[in-house]
């Protein structure tokens, strides 16, 4: 059965409050179209996880849709600066921020991935990490030393841009893969937004570059332009206008209009909304 | 011969790497990216170069962005992010490229907050993979692209990672960690022993330093090739 449906009702299927991971990496292959249609639902108290996050983060941070994020960096590369949205919405205390190496994020994901309540991992000697956060330690049952013990990442939906799906739920990346694969497997649900719908008989052509196996989603958006205005690999690249734009945005009257420019740009491009 | 500030810190951290190297950079990271390119193609250095977008000894027409789909121009396979933290976990990293909002006088690197960690004053990026790279993997290279008193400091306000930091480069230094503290090594052309002082949050005692070998033609011949956008100007 299709699992095709528009990025509203897509969208409408996260809920307040839900832990929400977020693929791609900094400006590159993240799911705006998705993060903009939640802010412009008004969702709120969303726990965003990401390795490295720009623009997405900053946009729902904007929207006042985030109570927390778990990550590794969340700014902009060079010429960007920093999140400001972010920034600000964290010193004053609306967002918490809960800082990882971005490896921990990863190992807290490999944990839901194997059903297990946390993984040991080497690293993070000497770092106030580990009391900021609480994390706690445990000995080596078989031998010497102490590793920290980062507890498992179990997000209630991935939401993951990639260049070709097929109605079954079956995802193609193109390009770096970041953590998108992983985050399907750690989550309970999968959303996939796509440059492209394809047919199934596309994947069971080439099954063996198959990224996201297709059980594991629930729902599939067609969203030419989903990762706009970052790049996506072997489609489009960074439009800095786009993205200086968002980030000279005040107030929420202006957040509002860029919202809807966004979804009307890729509405214009294909979107079924 | 005219070169930038940039140029030089390129050529610094490029002279750092050694045959047998494997090396790495993360995102945000032009000046490093450039450096091990360099030390390949100019140097001959046998490093293996992986960088996070999961390139394996790429050949990227150098961007901004560190992290996007150019830094796969030239694999042959995939290396991501993940695999090389578990590279490095393993012991099998042996260089890495990280950078901080500030760095202190034991070398430590803060990225994460300036004031309380739950409260904070200004909120910074977050130390990405630094925290667990840092004490994991062989000799860490440090850049900054600026160098004044609130950069480089007498202690960092949070210690985002800190581990096997060898050497910090910023645009008028470079400084070699020595029994756990750094020390001044060289001071570039273009700068002095007293704007070095000035611009240090830590006592720099006053004597001769050398002074940092500047670019060579044949390593800027090559930079321009390596980099001929100038994304490494970009960081300062």
């Amino acid at each position: 059965m299709s699992k095709l449906t528009t990025l509203q009702e897509a969208m409408g299927r996260v809920n307040d409050g839900d832990t929400v991971a977020l693929g791609g990496n900094v400006l590159h292959r993240a799911p705006m179209a998705a993060a903009a249609e939640l802010a412009r639902q008004g969702r709120r108290g969303l726990h965003l996880v990401k390795t490295a996050g720009a623009m997405d983060v900053d946009l729902l941070c904007a929207a006042g849709a985030v109570a927390s994020v778990t990550f590794g960096y969340i700014a902009y590369e060079p010429p960007y600066g920093l999140c400001q949205f972010f920034r600000r919405a964290v010193q004053e205390g609306r967002v918490e921020a809960r800082e990882n190496a971005c490896y921990t994020v990863i190992m807290g994901l490999r944990a839901a991935v194997y059903g297990l309540p946390f993984l040991p991992v080497r690293g993070l000697d000497g770092s106030d990490l580990i009391a900021a956060r609480g994390f706690k330690k445990v000995a080596n049952p078989y031998g010497e030393g102490e590793f920290v013990a980062i507890p498992a990442i179990r997000p209630d939906v991935a939401i993951l841009h990639v260049q070709e799906a097929d109605e079954l739920g079956n995802g193609r990346i193109g390009g770096p893969k970041y953590e998108d694969a992983l985050m399907a497997k750690a989550a309970r649900r999968v959303i996939l937004t796509a440059e492209r719908i394809v047919e199934t008989a596309r994947f069971e052509a080439e099954p063996d570059r198959t990224d996201i196996p297709g059980f594991l989603v629930e729902a599939v958006v067609h969203a030419p332009g989903g990762a706009a205005p970052g790049s996506c690999a072997g489609h489009y690249g960074i439009d800095d206008a786009q993205v200086r734009a968002f980030q000279a945005v005040t107030g929420p009257e202006e957040l509002g209009r860029y919202l809807e420019q966004m979804a009307a740009r890729t509405a214009h491009e294909g979107v079924s909304r | 011969m005219q070169y930038t500030i940039a140029d030089q810190m390129v050529v610094c951290l490029a002279r750092e790497l050694r045959d047998g190297d494997t090396a790495f950079h993360g995102v945000a990271s032009p000046i490093p990216a450039a450096a091990i390119l360099l030390a390949q193609k100019a140097h001959g250095r046998a490093v293996t170069y992986v960088n996070i977008a999961g390139g394996v000894n790429a050949s990227p027409r150098l961007a901004p962005s560190t992290d996007g789909p150019n830094m796969l121009d030239g694999t042959a396979s995939l290396f991501g992010l993940t695999d090389i933290f578990d590279l490095s976990m393993r012991g099998g990293l042996s260089v890495a490229f990280l950078s901080g909002v500030q760095i202190d006088r034991r070398g430590r690197i803060n990225s994460s907050v300036i004031g309380e960690f739950d409260r904070p004053k200004v909120r910074l990026p977050g130390g990405a993979g630094s925290a667990v790279i840092a004490p994991t993997c062989g000799r860490v290279l440090v850049w900054r692209g600026k160098h004044n008193t609130k950069a480089l400091v007498e202690e960092v306000d949070f210690v985002s990672a800190t581990g096997n930091i060898d050497v910090v480069v910023t645009p008028l230094c470079v400084f070699r960690r020595v029994d756990g503290e750094l020390q001044l090594e060289s001071i570039h052309a273009t700068s002095s022993l007293a704007e070095v002082q000035e611009n240090t949050g830590f006592p720099i005692p006053t004597r001769e330093y050398p002074v940092t070998p500047p670019p060579t033609a044949e390593e800027m011949a090559w930079l321009e090739r390596i980099d001929p956008d100038r994304a490494r100007d970009q960081e300062l």
